[in-house]
């Protein structure tokens, strides 16, 4: 038996800087977990929705929330959503299959991700610099989510606030993606 | 000097002065200047020497289709050459040098070269330098490459920080001319979101160079106060120095925005941006561009286009000339007449080649209609004309109208083809326009104020419509529909002197007919053969002039002979913005292992595995060669235990109910009867029946699976199968999704494997060979409760297992790992030991699998299950991939066990010659053993399996060595597999 447990390292140490009109944050202590639909399954996942998280399926390029504790539903492809959820643990799954149980498949996606939130004034303005997605207000609403590439990265980005946004990439390449998003917010200071 | 030619008026700053050198002489102007406009000012005249003929060269225009005035700009490492003054801003400090001259620019030794043109005409290159043929490489070439060319780069990398970007928009409006600004105006009060660009730094376009009014405003103004309104709007976006360089598929847009290039210090920040700009509909409005008339000696400096001279003067305040004469072929050439003598120039004539009475012009003007300009005279610069009849006239500038060509470029991009138009005797944009491209303004053909206005009005008006919008119920802009007939005339026949078609090639009308001449007749032939049209300007001002004389060889109308048509960028894009910050380190993003920064601490070597950093091998203190540290570690390995960071390999997670189905059908074999907590190695083929990929995959449940892949094949497995599932089968139940990043994965390999992970994984998982044996796999807790899991499988050919816990804890894990492994003598191992130990075992790896080798080559033939079909089975059974004397992976010991064997040698049978008919397969991989004490190799070869020790030849004539080696089983260690099953 070990001596000593297994000390949680956040991808990027809890990363912050503030740009005074832009505040660049990792977002630590959230699970995320990938939800698929089986197949033909979608009735009954959407009813184990409603009733444990009181929250409907969402769209894809969509997000719902649920009306119990605030868990985020990101609509990410058909058949496929994450849950996002405040948790620092590691048995993120169970807290999801515990609600909706064999409704779904579940993968926990805690440790695969980075998440990076950009939030202030000048946010779409760096954002214009890697983000090939139109975020305008208009046409990327509070609660929306897609997946694009930024700097030839994977990433999913969404909207959680007027001037905030959520963006979630790669744990392994969590320091190249810190630096594109730096590099984007000193190219436009 | 002092300003000799600033005159009053115009839209510069004269609060604000600002000192620039050319040359390195100091010269003042003022905010608002571009470097040439300056320079005019200045009374300069001279401003470098032409590509071939290194003759005297003036500014020509006033924009980006200049082809003369071209400088190198900045020092050192900044320096930046064939840039067009035309379109430099002026900043304080600006130094800018003339190029392609030998010595000072007015006595250029290279001059010599313009007596010796009747050598030098277009596709001179081809025919002469012939003899001898020795000589072309070690003499005529570097002479002719060091005198040809026209600035210099500084041979340093370039300084300067560049960028991309995204942007989006309803209506992308190209060019902020009169044109453009009522389309903007009226797309953006429709609540359109609306990007209006333009390459100048003022917004106005041809309203700040002209005199015509507005609504009863001067334009320059009217421009200035719609320019605010636009600015003022949330849903407008404001691009000045920003040039559409391309139009591409489904309205995307390619433009570079010059950030810094107006300022003497960029303070750090990107010098230019290149935009991707994704619009829902565009509105070409840039405009037309003057063109000039072939007469002798028209290449002089002071010989201008006419619109140009008047922009420098209206907008510059600065006049090309005290005594301007005029030579036109239309009415707007007398506007500039008219407008630089309301300026108080002196204007000598207006020479017209059109039988009609004239127009007004100047007091004191000698007007010559149905004449034209024969020849200039003056040395470095022009002093005087002569006409057809003979005439001679003093000036100090030629302000030449040869007509308007509507900016149809970007129309083209997507192959359209331009129409010709005889009424403004120019090209103008067809109907195949790409898609969501309407034009408008001169750019269409419109080519006065007031049908500009009209037109840019009425197409943002439509076209917000269509998009959905409420187009406001104003009216067009008013303004006054200005003169401008046209008689096309392209070429004074009667000159002697060589006329100047395109002034950046020093393409004259002789080369054209030369061309003509000698069956180059096509446009396209045309341009090649003589170079018309091509460099910086991409013959903005010379390519219609070309086809015209072309034309008039042929005897053909100009829209039967044709026209060229325009690719991207419209003018020239730095190759740096391209790159934009993708320099360096930063060229790609890497990927990080989980104990990256461990290893980094421990002094590893690292080495890029596709995007990843892989530790290579960890030196100790006293190796000073790497095979010290693999032998090693390899030996550790296989004496006790040895630990490598194995989480770059690509892992999929698989569920669903038919999850064991889809197996059965991806891999060749079987899977279906996979047990719970077994784990089973596969092999993937593609449909082709060719090896695509190995890896083993575990059954975690009923409904899960966790697939491993090559690191190298990670995506590229994932989206095969992803097709599978949606196309193929999709009436399965399956579901994938990357678990490579969830989980840090270490091997830990060696005879005390078992016991070093005893002391990490809790007591209640018994992990004895009883109840955990080889190829088991299981969901454990590690260190008090971490959740995690065990894989029992070996690539090392040792007892060994794979465990995995959330990438978290990775950092953790490793540390953990090698603190419980003290006590045995652990080592961390990198990807070589790695590769000595596989090679060892004989396990296949990329160097194998490459792509083209079968199942049958890699001596797994019998894994292809013929109970089930499976991706590939069908194909494999083709008969060429199952000859009898097909390759098959064998081991290589060399003959003379000192010998060093290498990987890509060739195998050829004892006593045959080391040639490509002898070839009878290859070595993929080498290794030295540390544990047999040789150098040991994999590879193919023909009837490899009936051929165990014979010797052969391994050829490397590349790097010149053959070796004897001989003939022997992959598997170099326990080839029974004993050890990994204790």
């Amino acid at each position: 038996m070990s001596e000593a447990t297994l000390k949680a390292r956040s991808p990027l140490d809890n990363f912050h800087q503030d740009f005074g009109n832009l505040e660049i944050r990792e977002v630590t202590g959230l699970a995320l977990v990938s939800i698929a639909t089986p197949l033909g399954g979608e009735t009954q996942l959407e009813g184990a929705m409603a009733s444990a998280y009181k929250a409907e399926l969402p769209r894809v390029g969509t997000s719902t929330v649920s009306g119990v504790d605030d868990t985020r539903f990101l609509g990410l492809q058909p058949g496929q959503m994450f849950a996002m959820f405040a948790h620092d643990g590691d048995r993120a799954v169970e807290f999801v299959s515990k609600k909706l149980g064999e409704n779904g498949y579940y993968t926990d996606q805690s440790d695969s991700w980075v998440f990076i939130q950009l939030s202030g004034t000048a946010a779409r303005t760096a954002l214009e610099r890697i983000c090939p997605i139109d975020i305008h207000a208009d046409a990327f609403p509070i609660g929306a989510v897609t997946r694009t590439v930024m700097e030839h990265l994977g990433t999913i980005i969404t909207r959680t606030g007027e001037d905030t946004f959520v963006l979630i990439s790669a744990r392994s390449s969590a320091k190249s993606f810190l630096h594109a998003v730096l590099t984007s917010v000193n190219n436009v200071q | 000097m002092t300003q000799s030619n600033r005159i009053k008026g115009g839209v510069i700053d004269r609060a604000k002065t600002l000192s620039f050198f050319f040359n390195d002489q100091r010269l003042d102007g003022h905010a608002g200047d571009t470097l040439a406009s300056a320079l005019i000012a200045n009374g300069v005249k001279l401003v470098g020497r032409s590509f071939k003929y290194h003759r005297p060269r003036g500014i020509f225009s006033a924009g980006s289709e200049e082809p003369n005035a071209l400088v190198q700009l900045r020092r050192g490492t900044f320096q930046e050459p064939n840039t067009r003054a035309t379109v430099a801003e002026l900043f304080d400090g600006l130094c800018a040098t003339s190029q392609n001259h030998r010595g000072p620019l007015k006595y250029d030794l290279l001059a010599v070269n313009d007596l010796f043109s009747p050598f030098l005409s277009a596709g001179f290159y081809y025919k002469t330098f012939m003899w001898p043929k020795a000589f072309w490489e070690k003499l005529y070439e570097p002479i002719i490459r060091s005198s040809a060319g026209l600035g210099r780069l500084s041979g340093k990398a370039d300084p300067d920080v560049y960028d991309k970007g995204f942007l989006h928009c309803d209506v992308l409006i190209i060019g902020a001319g009169p044109a453009g600004l009522a389309a903007a105006l009226t797309a953006a009060r429709s609540g359109a979101r609306v990007i209006l660009a333009d390459e100048d730094f003022r917004l106005g376009g041809r309203l700040n160079a002209e005199t015509l009014e507005v609504g009863g405003a001067n334009g320059a103004d009217w421009a200035a106060g719609t320019v605010s309104e636009l600015s003022s709007m949330e849903n407008v976006r404001l691009l000045t120095r920003t040039t559409v360089y391309g139009a591409y598929d489904h309205g995307v847009y390619g433009a570079l925005e010059r950030k810094t290039d107006h300022l003497s210090d960029s303070g750090g920040r990107p010098r230019q941006v290149l935009w991707r700009i994704y619009s829902k509909a565009a509105i070409l409005c840039a405009g037309s561009t003057e063109r000039s008339i072939a007469f002798g000696n028209n290449d002089r400096p002071g010989v201008m286009m006419a619109g140009s001279v008047r922009a420098y003067a209206n907008r510059w305040a600065a006049t090309p000339g005290k005594r301007v004469a005029i030579f036109t072929n239309n009415d707007d050439g007398w506007r500039t007449a008219t407008d630089l003598a309301s300026r108080g120039i002196d204007i000598s004539a207006v020479i017209d080649t059109r039988d009609r009475p004239p127009l007004e012009a100047p007091a004191g003007a000698l007007v010559a209609m149905g004449s034209a300009v024969a020849d200039t005279k003056g040395r470095h610069g022009i002093s005087a004309v002569t006409l057809t009849n003979g005439q001679t006239i003093d000036c100090d500038c030629l302000a030449v109208a040869g007509g308007w060509n509507p900016n149809v470029h970007l129309t083209c991009h997507q192959r359209g083809r331009p129409e010709w138009r005889e009424d403004i005797a120019a090209f103008v944009p067809g109907n195949d326009l790409p898609a969501g491209m309407s034009v408008a303004g001169a750019a269409n053909g419109a080519m006065t104020l007031s049908a500009a206005f009209k037109e840019g009005h009425e197409r943002a008006g439509s076209i917000a419509g269509d998009l959905g919008f409420k187009p406001s119920e104003t009216a067009p802009p008013k303004a006054e529909d200005e003169a401008a007939e046209i008689t096309a005339f392209w070429h004074v026949g009667q000159s002697k002197a060589r006329a100047w078609i395109d002034q950046q090639n020093d393409v004259t009308a002789k080369d054209v007919k030369l061309s003509h001449k000698e069956g180059y007749r096509s446009v396209e032939h045309l341009k090649r053969y003589t170079t018309l049209g091509m460099a910086t300007d991409q013959g903005k001002t010379a390519n219609m002039l070309g086809l015209a004389v072309m034309a008039e060889c042929t005897g053909k109308s100009i829209p039967e002979t044709g026209t060229t048509i325009f690719r991207p960028p419209y003018s020239p894009v730095p190759i740096g913005a391209f790159a934009g910050r993708a320099r360096g380190k930063d060229f790609r993003p890497t990927r990080l292992t989980p104990s990256h920064q461990w290893a980094e601490e421990q002094g590893a070597t690292f080495v890029e595995t596709g995007q990843w950093l892989r530790a290579q091998w960890f030196p100790q203190s006293g190796e000073t060669h790497w095979r010290q540290s693999v032998d090693r570690e390899a030996l550790q390995v296989r004496s006790t235990v040895g630990i490598c960071d194995v989480t770059t390999l690509g892992k999929i997670d698989i569920q669903g109910r038919d999850a064991a189905e889809f197996l059965n059908r991806a891999y060749a074999n079987g899977f279906a009867k996979l047990a719970v907590g077994k784990t089973r190695y596969g092999l993937m083929l593609r449909e082709d029946g060719v090896a695509m990929d190995d890896g083993t995959t575990a059954r975690l449940s009923e409904t899960h699976f966790v697939m491993t892949t090559t690191t190298a094949n990670a995506v590229g497995v994932f989206r095969h199968l992803e097709f599978c599932r949606q196309c193929l089968w999709p009436g399965m139940d399956v579901h994938l999704i990357s678990a490579t990043e969830q989980w840090a994965q270490y091997a830990v390999a060696g005879p005390k494997a078992r016991d070093l992970l005893r002391k990490v994984i809790d007591p209640e998982f018994d992990i004895s060979n009883e109840a955990f044996p080889f190829m088991g796999c299981g969901e454990i807790t590690v260190c008090g409760g971490t959740p995690g899991r065990l894989f029992r499988i070996s690539f090392s050919g040792e007892l060994a297992y794979e465990i995995a816990v959330p990438t978290r804890y990775g950092d953790a894990m490793i540390k953990a790992l090698m603190k419980a492994g003290e006590e045995f003598g652990a080592v961390a191992y990198g990807t070589e030991a790695l590769g000595v130990l596989r090679i060892e075992k004989g396990h296949a790896a990329g160097n194998e699998l490459t792509g083209q080798t079968t199942a049958q080559d890699l001596g797994m033939g019998r894994m292809v299950s013929k109970k089930k079909d499976s991706i590939g089975n069908t194909l494999s059974e083709r008969p060429d991939l199952n000859r009898e004397d097909g390759l098959t992976l064998v081991g290589f010991v060399p003959a003379n066990r000192g010998d060093e064997l290498k990987a890509g040698a060739h195998f050829v049978s004892k006593g045959k010659a080391a040639t490509t008919e002898n070839d009878e397969g290859w070595m993929t991989s080498v290794a030295y053993s540390p544990s047999l004490g040789h150098s040991i190799g994999l590879g193919f070869i023909k009837r490899g399996h009936e051929r165990t020790g014979e010797v052969v030849q391994a050829a490397d004539p590349l790097r010149g060595s053959n070796t004897d080696v001989e003939i022997v089983s992959p598997h170099f260690i326990d080839p029974e597999g004993e050890r990994l099953r204790v």
